[in-house]
């Protein structure tokens, strides 16, 4: 046994070696040394998985969620213009290029820290204001715009608005914190940084695919999204009317929502399952056994009483018609924790979809007016975003909007 | 602890020892020279006409003979010279690499800001990061390669020039 694990230590260590000086390991190790090869594949695995960059979408939206996210928003300079955003557009192109393969970028000041893909990916999106500033007024879609104020909004300027984001997300904390550097360094002559929002998601293998995952109240978080590679997906998110640019894009909705753990534990678990109108333990609506049933909204118990009641957010967050649907990929925020134990915690909270008037809109309009949920969640950041489509090989980002 | 570093060190120096072995062998399988990371210098001495900057790739000479960069040309450009920087006077200082850059048979060299390099001089207009950039590379011992690379900023690499008396 000892042995054995001696073997296991020598393969790790090689493992972390080989990516280091970005060699096949898996070649070098003794032939005594086999039996680790399936070990070596599995502690590597994390690493070498790669996501597309190419394709008619831009990758990290119809996709599993990763471990670790950042979304980064820059202001761009007063003298940036069209073609500026062109020649931006270009270094980005190849650095992305580069990054989701675990390459380092051209004139990479650590290349030593681009030790895989480990499914980095790359979305590129752009703030209704930039239209207005490079007079492209014509080229944002209608409803591509600042959303109105809504009565919960305690939004804070330093986690709202930009003109141009960069959404990277990866399994690997020090992988995506050099494609984040790399890229941030990449822009600055074309834009500063506005803010950057940190988060992250359960370690790969910990929840079953699909995109949800607990939150930090406890729920279930995902539920009700439209399924990969469906009709339905493409109906709801994939833009296909408009200007050329963003169909196969989208557009996405991100919201800072912070989190009053403080308050929101002192409810018990029935206080809890009432206010969300799930059970905490499955998700299944109130009444219900199963994540995936079917809200019954008209359930009434032997009382009478609504099973599901009036206030629960699930309830208001309900669609009345089929079009108030969109696609929800939220990752969690922790950034510390004051004296008094309250921690700094929320969601980073994302609706993709075609339209936000006809989708996110109507639902958030039904939120602001009534969701017992509001009382222990607050928005604090706000900002919306048109998600050019995919890039094909050869082509650069966005070329048929700048 | 320490017997796992030793561990560690040990796998590392192994890796490392294969990976040169592995250098000198055919990349992409082609008797010739193969150029990667080819890429433009923008600092603020290229943004204005009559600047100056480098260009850096790496060259792996799969020949069965040794190849010499000697210089180039590019339309950008009123002057093309292979550089290499040297410690002067306590500084770093680059000036023109007498006789060229020796590529031998099987071996590959890396231009990089701080070492090695192409530089481009009496520039005809400014260069941009995000920019494509055009240039012919001389050799001795092969034929001369002409390629577009893009053009984009670095932080490393901040020497003076010393151009030779």
């Amino acid at each position: 046994m000892t042995k054995f694990t001696r073997r296991g230590f020598l393969a790790g260590a090689s493992a972390s070696a080989g990516a280091l000086v970005g060699a096949s390991a898996g070649v070098l190790i003794g032939g005594n040394q086999a039996a680790s090869a399936a070990e070596l594949a599995a502690q590597k695995a994390v690493l070498k998985r790669s996501e597309k960059f190419h394709g008619s979408h831009q990758n990290g939206v119809e996709l599993e969620l990763q471990t670790f996210t950042n979304f980064v928003s820059l202001d761009i300079h007063g003298g940036t213009d069209r073609s500026a955003m062109k020649r931006w557009m270009k270094i980005l192109t190849n650095d992305i290029e580069r990054l989701t393969v675990g390459e380092p970028i051209l004139a990479d000041a650590q290349p030593q820290l681009a030790l895989g893909p480990a499914r980095l990916t790359v979305t590129v999106g752009f703030g209704p204001e930039l239209f207005s500033k490079l007079g492209l007024d014509d080229q944002r879609p209608e409803s591509l715009q600042d959303l109105p104020a809504f009565k919960v909004d305690a939004l804070r300027e330093e986690f709202s608005g930009g003109d141009v984001l960069l959404h990277l997300s990866a399994d690997d904390p020090v992988v995506l914190s050099h494609a984040v550097r790399s890229l941030i360094s990449d822009s600055m002559a074309f834009a500063s940084v506005r803010w950057t929002q940190q988060g992250f998601s359960n370690a790969q293998g910990v929840v079953p695919s699909g995109v949800r995952q607990r939150n930090l109240m406890g729920q279930v978080d995902g539920t009700d999204n439209p399924q990969f590679g469906t009709q339905d997906f493409n109906n709801l998110v994939w833009i296909n009317e408009g200007p050329q640019w963003i169909r196969g894009g989208t557009i996405l909705v991100l919201r800072r929502i912070a989190m009053q753990l403080n308050t929101w534990d002192k409810l018990g678990r029935t206080d809890k399952e009432q206010v969300i109108g799930r059970h905490l333990d499955t998700g299944a609506p109130l009444g219900s056994k199963n994540e995936t049933d079917p809200l019954d909204l008209g359930a009434v118990d032997e009382r009478g009483l609504k099973v599901i009641p009036n206030f629960a957010h699930v309830r208001r967050a309900s669609p009345t018609n089929p079009k108030e649907r969109f696609f929800r990929r939220p990752f969690n925020y922790e950034v510390g924790t004051a004296a008094d134990g309250t921690p700094d915690v929320g969601l980073l909270w994302t609706a993709y979809q075609k339209n936000i008037n006809e989708q996110y809109l109507p639902v958030q309009k039904r939120l602001d007016e009534f969701d017992l949920l509001s009382k222990w969640t607050s928005p604090i950041g706000s900002s919306v975003w048109g998600i050019a489509h995919g890039v094909k090989k050869g082509n650069v980002l966005a070329e048929d909007l700048f | 602890m320490i017997k796992k570093a030793l561990v560690a060190l040990s796998a590392l120096t192994l890796i490392s020892t294969t990976l040169t072995g592995c250098a000198s062998g055919s990349v992409d399988g082609h008797d010739e020279l193969h150029f990667s990371d080819g890429w433009v210098r923008v600092s603020e001495y290229s943004d204005h006409v009559d600047g100056m900057t480098g260009a850096f790739a790496t060259i792996e000479n799969h020949t069965d003979h040794d190849v010499t960069l000697v210089g180039g040309s590019a339309e950008i450009a009123n002057m093309v010279e292979v550089h290499e920087v040297i410690m002067m006077d306590g500084e770093m200082k680059m000036q023109a690499k007498e006789g060229g850059i020796l590529i031998k048979a099987g071996e590959s060299v890396t231009l990089e800001p701080g070492g090695l390099h192409v530089m481009l001089m009496g520039l005809k207009e400014a260069i941009l990061e995000g920019d494509e950039v055009t240039l012919t590379w001389d050799f001795d011992g092969y034929e001369d390669q002409t390629f577009t690379w893009p053009a984009k900023a670095s932080l490393s690499g901040d020497e003076k020039y010393e151009p030779k008396k």
